[in-house]
């Protein structure tokens, strides 16, 4: 462990957090240029290298750390903001899909493909909510 | 819920951010609990009790007491 943590040395909460946000940032500046340069596949290849980098680092460096990169409070803020999210999509989802439903039944409007995905991905993120949520109620 | 955290810090002539290295946060979150805008953990409250030698009553207490 002593190794490690001379890896991680000299890696202050700011260093951590501009290298995260810094190679995140880089991965999705790559993603798009590869849009625009229609290069997709290099563009793809950088995204995933930066996220996969970017992840790490923000996953293990505090394991690593002497320092206090993160604590008990980004927790906490991470969990409100969470919770803020989830809230909000829900009651616009909630008090929107079932009218968007019964609208495009009554040939007022017409649900096209694209709002069809976002309607199943905003369904599967819910699932996956409920799952993770029964998974953290078994740890208290 | 408040506390006299900020006093007790100055007493001492420490930092916010020696502080917050003697009890294993960051600086950020020190600085939130003496604004009152964070209830610590209760192991960090026990941490910061034991580094003034003293009860968690004596540094926190419920709002408008």
């Amino acid at each position: 462990m002593a190794d490690h943590r001379i890896i991680a040395a000299g890696l202050t909460r700011q260093k951590y957090r501009g290298l995260v946000y810094g190679i995140a940032g880089l991965a999705i500046l790559g993603l798009l240029a590869g849009f625009v340069l229609d290069q997709h596949f290099a563009g793809t290849i950088i995204y995933l290298l930066g996220a996969w980098t970017a992840g790490g680092i923000a996953v293990l460096a505090p394991m690593l750390s002497e320092a206090t990169l993160q604590d008990e409070r980004d927790w906490e803020l991470h969990n409100r903001a969470s919770g803020i999210l989830i809230g909000v999509t829900m009651l616009i989802g909630l008090s929107m899909l079932p009218a968007l439903y019964v609208l495009d039944a009554g040939s007022y409007i017409e649900i096209t493909g694209t709002v069809s995905g976002v309607i199943f991905t905003l369904s599967a993120l819910f699932l996956l909510y409920g799952v993770c949520l029964g998974i953290a109620k078994r740890r208290i | 819920m408040q506390n006299d955290l900020s006093k007790r810090r100055e007493d001492e002539g420490l930092s916010q951010g020696e502080l917050a290295e003697a009890v294993g946060v960051t600086r950020q979150t020190i600085n939130a609990i003496e604004r009152n805008r964070y209830d610590p953990s209760l192991e960090l409250a026990f941490k910061l009790a034991a580094h003034f030698n003293c009860s968690i009553e004596d540094i926190f207490g419920p709002e408008g007491q």
